[in-house]
């Protein structure tokens, strides 16, 4: 594996409520390497969305991060100061937000939105951060970027404006993009054009990505790794094709399962009740209350990390040598073979 | 723009003519003459006067009368009984300065206090600072301009002696001044309270903002983030309340100025109302309205300069 880039180790944040500590991400352990995409799958709810704000230094006012460590050149990102933390932010590790509409301001002009950072930080004048602007606009697809650099975010539709808000990320030629759910607000039509664009840029810019989704079927097109995330807890990770073909927890099962497929017009599963109330996060394996293959155990230990390959690794009592063996529901395994069938055509056109 | 600029006027000029009706129907309909508070006049006579300026006449045709005067001979009347015979506009014109004086200073020191303590109550949100803050707010809001204008007098004025009771039309420089701050003062409480209540909202829902996220993901300071996004975004709506804001000095100075003795408008109109001076009432009446209108117009401009979806949207996009 190549170099890493980004290292998120033990990392555990909560939120002080009126109601209590809100346990919203517990102790997980992450890293990017350069130039891949590794995607963090997950419910709503899980944590992901917290995940990225820590690695970003802007967690909300009552937010703090507990414990744990996040590398990034020497640095631990964690623990540094407002001050240090202008040098990455924005500059070396960027954030695509998930909703266009609403990330852009209102009642600024495009194109400054687009130079702001910089002008302000002073990395360029004026003229050459115009010319930068209008560069980005043309590359993330904006025709006649001249006209639209005077324009309003109000005069774009949802899709340009996410196209926009990709710019304004790459405006300071960072290394690492993280995407929070970049398409989630998007029809699907431009979805794909969007993820299409997310993976352009990576091979042009040679960009390390988070992607962030809990979307399974949009992974496929885009992640190298992937890591699954339940209840603020990181439940298996592996390589794209280990988590597609072989996964190994059964809420990655129930994932996928949920997956919608156009093939088949087979009834949709929905996982079974609601992701718990982070508050009081269940002792032992956290989604046990929701799954159907729970083990005696998993209410009382939570499952440590069990090695499945050198690169897939799931949290889950089934991989306990004493647990019975369980396979797969029988739905998501002729889903696999439908998959890997259609991945062999592909391969073979 | 210069299309909005035209529909905004020719709007102003519709809701004046409205507002002229109304005024000429109600006080044409309020019992009592003009020649009531006359004693010395007998029946006859005030039947010949009345008939010889068309009193007597259908309402539909007075209004005619009062219609052409006003538009093709810019004739407003005479007061008949505040001034007789002294054309209307002259006589407010006497009263205006100080009235206008008062209030748009008051407006004027209102406005970056107002300011201020609304960008520290949200700063400063859910802490002491914003408590003090908030608790000053809903006391200045809720306690009318004239119960300020009492306190004030009777402490700082009366007790303390560190200002005139009364304002003193009569004096010049730093006396004068001295008696006009006790007036400016009460009027200015609640406008400054209402700004600061609507900008620490607005401020806060700002701060929380997405776009306010975006601007500090892509490398922008803390303090750049608030100053060029959350702060500018919040100043746009702000607009919107100096109306009510400024009708609300207006109002109040109905009374204080009574308080503080300023022979200003205010005065004017509740002895214009109390004599039957009906053409001064109108002529009165007409000044407010015009004034509220062009703050209207102005802030409806100034928001369609500011804010580029009013600007260039016109309507149709959002
Ligand atoms: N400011 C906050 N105060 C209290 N709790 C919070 C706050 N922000 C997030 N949380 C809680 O943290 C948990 C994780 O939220 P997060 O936004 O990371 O979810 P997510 O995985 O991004 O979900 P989604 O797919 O909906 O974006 C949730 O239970 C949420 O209620
Ligand atoms: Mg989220």
């Amino acid at each position: 594996m190549s170099e890493k880039i980004l290292q998120v180790k033990d990392l555990t944040v909560s939120f002080s409520s009126y109601a209590g500590q809100v346990h919203a991400v517990r102790d997980i352990s992450f890293d990017l390497c350069r130039g891949e995409t590794l995607a963090i799958v997950g419910e709503s709810g899980s944590g992901k969305s917290v995940t990225t704000k820590a690695i970003l230094g802007i967690l909300p006012g009552n937010g703090t991060i507990e414990g744990g460590e996040i590398l990034y050149n020497g640095m631990d990102l964690a623990k540094c100061s407002d001050k240090e933390f202008e040098s990455v932010r924005g500059k070396k590790i960027s954030l695509v937000f998930q909703d266009p509409l609403s990330a852009l301001n209102p009642i600024m002009k495009i194109g400054k939105q687009i130079m702001e950072a910089l002008v302000l930080s002073k990395a360029a004048t004026k003229g050459e951060a115009k010319e930068r602007a209008l560069e980005l606009m043309r590359r993330v697809g904006i025709p006649q970027p001249e006209i639209r650099f005077n324009q309003y975010p109000f005069q774009f539709s949802g899709g340009m404006r996410q196209r926009i808000v990709i710019a304004i990320a790459l405006a300071c030629n960072p290394e690492i993009l993280i995407c929070d759910e970049p398409t989630t607000a998007l029809d699907v039509t431009i979805q794909a054009q969007i993820l299409e664009l997310i993976n352009e840029i990576k091979e042009r810019n040679n960009l390390s990505i988070i992607f962030i989704t809990h979307d399974l079927g949009v992974v496929a097109n885009v992640a190298d790794r992937v890591a699954v995330m339940y209840a603020g807890k990181i439940v298996e990770f592996g390589r794209s094709e280990e988590i597609f073909y072989d996964p190994k927890n059964p809420y990655t099962w129930a994932l996928l399962s949920s997956m919608p497929d156009l093939d088949t017009k087979e009834q949709l599963f929905s996982i079974p009740g609601t992701p718990p109330n982070m508050l009081h996060p269940p002792a032992g394996d956290a989604f046990h209350e929701r799954n159907q293959y729970a083990l005696k155990i998993d209410t009382r230990e939570a499952p440590p990390f069990f090695k499945v390959s050198d690169t897939h690794y799931a949290a889950t009592w089934l991989l306990d040598p004493r647990a019975p063996k369980v396979e797969p529901p029988r739905v998501l395994r002729e889903r696999i073979e439908r998959m890997k069938r259609r991945a062999a055509e592909h391969a073979g056109q | 723009m210069i299309k909005y600029i035209a529909q905004r006027v020719l709007a102003l000029l519709i809701t004046l003519f409205i507002i002229l009706t109304i005024a000429f129907l109600v006080i044409r309909l309020m019992p009592g003459s003009i020649y009531d508070s006359n004693e010395m006049l007998s029946a006859d006579m005030v039947k010949i006067l009345e008939d010889k300026y068309h009193l007597n006449d259908p309402l539909l045709v007075q209004y005619r009368y009062f219609l052409e005067d006003i538009l093709l001979h810019w004739d407003w009347g005479t007061s008949v009984a505040v001034q007789p015979r002294v054309p209307v506009w002259e006589v407010l014109a006497s009263k205006i300065p100080i009235t206008l004086q008062l209030n748009f200073v008051s407006l004027l020191i209102s406005l970056p206090i107002g300011i201020l303590a609304g960008i520290f109550a949200a700063i400063y949100q859910n802490t002491k600072v914003d408590y003090t803050i908030s608790f000053f707010v809903v006391v200045f809001i809720s306690v009318p301009s004239f119960i300020f204008a009492t306190v004030l007098q009777y402490f700082l004025a009366y007790k303390l002696g560190w200002f005139p009771i009364i304002y003193n039309a009569t004096a010049t420089g730093a006396a004068k001044y001295l008696s006009m701050i006790l007036p400016i003062t009460a009027l200015s409480f609640s406008p400054i309270a209402r700004v600061t209540r609507y900008l620490r909202g607005e401020l806060i829902e700002n701060l929380s903002s997405e776009y306010m996220l975006l601007a500090r993901t892509k490398g922008l300071t803390r303090l750049q983030a608030t100053v060029r996004h959350s702060m500018r975004n919040s100043f746009v709506p702000l607009a919107n309340i100096i109306i009510p804001m400024f009708t609300n000095i207006l109002t109040g100075s109905l009374v204080v100025e009574q308080i503080f003795s300023v022979a200003g408008v205010g005065g004017l109109l509740v002895e214009s109302i109390n004599s039957s001076d009906h053409t001064l009432t109108i002529a009165i009446l007409i000044f407010y309205s015009m004034i509220s209108l062009l703050t209207i117009l102005i802030v409806d401009l100034s928001y369609g300069i500011i804010d580029p979806r009013v600007r260039i949207g016109g309507g149709s996009n959002g």
